[in-house]
């Protein structure tokens, strides 16, 4: 390569590294007061609820959301203590009093007729629906499949619930998930009023006439429940639904679709739009499904969701911060053994290495399901690995080329060519690894399995192009080409 | 006189077998050690209203109340959070919120009442000394909690291991023959129990997913390191000097001249490993958090001696029955080939 292309093509990649490095990692708030802030992708990236650290304007510091839900007739020390105070009638008061029982040393209070069959233990049908009622909760939380979702029971029968702060529906879920009880089509001008028409009308099970419910997202944005009948379920529909009206989906008492339709339903699969998101469509989905899965739907209890609270990060607040030093503690080390061992073709492998570094950050950023987290930056970790193992594979094979004679731009084309096929077994053993992990495992381990693949690729690329581009146009600048490498002419000994 | 590495694959078989079923017996009897998942635990939740978070020092001083009764009473608490009520249905933050103190699910009930009536005196007396603020609506509450998990992910994830893993192999097949891959298959199968193994006997207190990741770390681990072998081997093979070897010769040269490139991934990767472990051990007291990157480092230690010391000893039979197989078949293909020859003349 010529040296005015050489330092034409230094000069762009240098430039292109400063603004990458500019855009990706510096936050600066600007204006009078500092009022308007630009924040670098780093700081944008959506981050796991595991890491602390600031996300955008916000100052989102991870954590997430819990509830906890009380099935009827079980309510806390609290609002029982507040419900007596706020009785101004004694008898009344008294009455209160001794409709509930305390549980747990008074940590909850159990409604002695609902709860206890006016004893003072739960009845073994309360036990039996709470034991359903939670198997609903599981699969539910189960299938929104978050990494870092937490359910447990709490005080025997209530239900603490956690979903991590990244997750945008979570309110949704906690309110939506929490409808117990049969699903149902009602079909009128009010919910409450509603005649029901299946399965009620035909004295049949809600799994004759439904096959499933799921969700879909079309090339537009727009998210869509979809409920699939079966032929029979779509017959009935057809002759209930001839006049205007609305149609409800009922979980129990609880409405969780209205349709209004203006002609009569005559489809095998119904697909409803409103305001859904695909993380909210898929909520409602679940709940539909879980509930026409569940044998035991009608013996649940019906759920009081109690105070959301937000919690902080598990990791606690700094933990970004520690990565981003553990991060610069390898780049140091790693940058340390090129420029000792191959001297200034350091620079080759530095200007490899930051063009890779900010385009996995990119992809981190702009990829929708991607995000920060311990996962995702031990994956980088390894990946960065992968991409110093390659150049370190082929600078030597050009050093063990130089030692034998021959000369540097011969001995660079020779060890890419000695090297390649070790590079890329190496890559394609990790990237197939990699994509079949990220194709059937589930969120953390998809999610590093994900990055994994990605970067094995991009430090394919790096290494046998990018890598090989730099060498050439730095090392046209020195007329000591091996001095610049640090590779030696091997020894020969004289016989003489 | 000593043994050569690659004649011991008995000794490796029987290091391995012991491990392994001392593994099982271990995890068929208690399991992996789950604590740090914090399975069952007991909480102390300090209920404070508005009054409590507009008094400028209403939180600290509750805090320190707490902290305080925590002390006298003898108890400690593994874990602490600070949480915030929000609005259910727009998320915004309202004023209240929730201290959480987590304790192990050992602590005695009597040692919680004896907290809770604890604080809930303190609170009394520190509100009549003007220290917390007069009218705060405070309530304590002791709170026993078992979690439920989420089981899809672990077995989902076991299964997408161990077809990458197939489908990897199936690749060192195709280029460096049937022999490697059917090594490399065993050293993996054998690395994910020997870790996993371990990690039962050493009951390392780790998150229900830590198996999963240690049977993954091994599995990445073994094909690596078993693919640098396989490679050198395909190079050396292919030498002149190495014509005249026996097949054990040739493996354990052959190994030998793989160890540098062994020792550096690996190193390299421990000391990731380590780095990594370092930032959370400075960011988070969660044990868990600590020491799964730790852990890591067993299968790590465990796919070295894999691939410098099993593996070749266990490539010796496998490539002479290959080599055995192969020549059958070559000197088939010269018989069939002279007698081709001798029909034509």
């Amino acid at each position: 390569m010529g040296k005015k292309k050489s330092a034409i093509l230094i000069t762009l990649l240098t430039l292109v590294i400063a603004a990458l490095c500019f855009i990706c990692t510096v936050s600066f708030s600007y204006g009078t007061d500092g009022m308007y802030t630009f924040n670098s992708i780093l700081r944008t990236t959506a981050k796991d609820a595991d890491l602390g650290g600031i996300y955008g304007a916000n100052g989102y510091k991870g954590g997430g959301i819990s509830v906890t839900y009380y099935p009827e007739g079980v309510i806390t020390a609290k609002e029982y203590t507040d419900n007596i105070g706020a009785y101004a009638d004694e008898t009344e008061r008294e009455e209160y009093e001794n409709s509930y029982v305390p549980y747990l040393g008074g940590t909850l209070y159990l409604d002695k007729e609902d709860v206890c069959g006016n004893g003072t233990e739960p009845t073994e049908e309360f036990k039996t629906a709470f034991e359903n009622t939670l198997q609903i909760l599981q699969d539910r939380y189960a299938l929104l499949k978050k990494d870092g979702a937490e359910l447990a029971v709490k005080d025997d029968y209530t239900v603490r619930v956690f979903l991590p702060q990244m997750m945008d529906a979570s309110l949704v879920a906690f309110t939506v998930n929490s409808y117990t009880g049969d699903f149902s089509v009602r079909y009128g001008s009010d919910a409450a009023t509603a005649p029901e028409i299946l399965p009620a009308l035909r004295k049949k099970t809600i799994d004759d006439y439904f096959k499933r419910a799921y969700s879909r997202t079309s090339a537009d944005g727009t998210s869509y429940v979809a409920l699939q009948f079966t032929k029979e379920g779509k017959e009935v529909l057809a002759e209930e639904t001839q006049n205007a009206n609305t149609m409800y989906f009922m979980v129990g008492e609880n409405q969780v679709i209205p349709l209004t339709i203006s002609e009569a339903v005559d489809t095998d699969v119904l697909y409803i739009s409103g305001s859904y998101t695909p993380e909210t469509a898929a909520i409602y989905a679940n709940v539909i499904n879980t509930v026409m899965k569940s044998p035991d739907a009608e013996n649940t209890l019906a759920l009081t969701v109690g105070d959301s609270l937000k919690y902080e990060a598990l990791y606690g607040n700094g933990t970004l911060t520690a990565l981003y030093a553990a991060y610069g503690v390898c780049f140091a080390a790693m940058m340390a053994f090129f420029f000792v061992r191959y001297r200034k073709l350091g620079f080759v492998h530095l200007y490899t290495y930051l063009i890779f570094t900010f385009i996995m950050i990119l992809c981190v950023y702009g990829i929708s399901f991607l995000y920060l987290s311990l996962e995702t930056f031990l994956a980088f970790l390894l990946v960065s690995l992968l991409l110093s193992v390659s150049n370190v594979i082929t600078f030597e094979y050009a050093k063990k080329e130089y030692a034998n004679g021959k000369t540097m731009t011969s001995s660079v084309k020779e060890g890419y060519k000695k090297s390649f096929w070790h590079v890329f077994d190496l890559h394609i053993v990790i990237a197939v690894l990699s994509f079949i992990v990220y194709g059937i495992g589930l969120s953390n381990l998809s999610l590093f399995a994900f990055i994994l693949g990605l970067g094995t690729i991009f430090s394919g690329l790096a290494c046998l192009g990018l890598n090989r581009l730099t060498w050439a146009a730095m090392m046209s600048f020195t007329p000591k080409k091996g001095a610049f490498c640090n590779f030696k002419r091997e020894e020969v000994e004289d016989d003489d | 006189m000593t043994k050569r590495p690659v004649k011991l694959l008995p000794i490796w078989i029987a290091v391995s077998s012991v491990i392994i079923l001392a593994g099982i017996i271990l995890f068929a009897l208690l399991g992996f050690n789950y604590s740090a998942e914090r399975n069952a635990r007991k909480t102390v939740e300090v209920e404070y209203d508005v009054v409590v978070v507009t008094d400028p020092t209403g939180v600290a001083m509750l805090k320190e109340t707490c902290e305080d009764v925590f002390k006298k009473t003898g108890v400690s608490y593994s874990d602490f959070s600070q949480t915030v009520k929000i609005d259910a249905s727009t998320g915004s933050e309202t004023v209240g919120g929730k201290l959480v103190y987590t304790f192990s699910a050992n602590l005695s009930d009597e040692s919680l009442a004896a907290v809770k009536a604890g604080i809930d005196t303190k609170i009394i007396e520190r509100t009549a000394e003007g220290i917390l603020p007069v009218g705060a609506d405070i309530s304590v509450s002791v709170h026993e909690l078992a979690n439920y998990h989420f089981t899809d992910a672990a077995w989902r994830g076991a299964i997408a291991v161990a077809v990458g893993a197939v489908v990897a192999l199936v690749y060192i097949a195709i280029r460096f023959g049937v022999g490697c891959a059917l090594t490399g298959l065993t050293v993996c199968v054998h690395d994910v129990f020997l870790s996993l193994g371990l990690l039962a006997i050493l009951r390392i207190p780790v998150y229900f997913f830590a198996p999963i990741v240690v049977g993954a770390v091994a599995a990445f681990m073994s094909l690596l390191l078993w693919l640098i072998q396989c490679m050198k081997m395909r190079d050396n093979f292919k030498s002149p000097s190495y014509a005249s070897y026996s097949a054990d010769e040739a493996v354990e040269q052959s190994s030998k001249s793989a160890a540098k490139a062994v020792y550096i991934t690996a190193a390299a990767m421990g000391i990731v490993l380590a780095v990594f472990t370092i930032a959370l051990a400075i960011a988070s007291a969660q044990l868990g958090a600590i020491l799964l990157p730790l852990v890591c480092l067993i299968p790590v230690g465990i796919s070295v001696y894999s691939s410098l010391l099993f593996g070749p000893a266990l490539h010796v039979p496998v490539k002479t029955a290959f080599d055995k197989i192969k020549f059958k078949h070559k000197r088939r293909l010269g018989k069939a080939k002279a007698e081709k020859k001798k029909e034509e003349n």
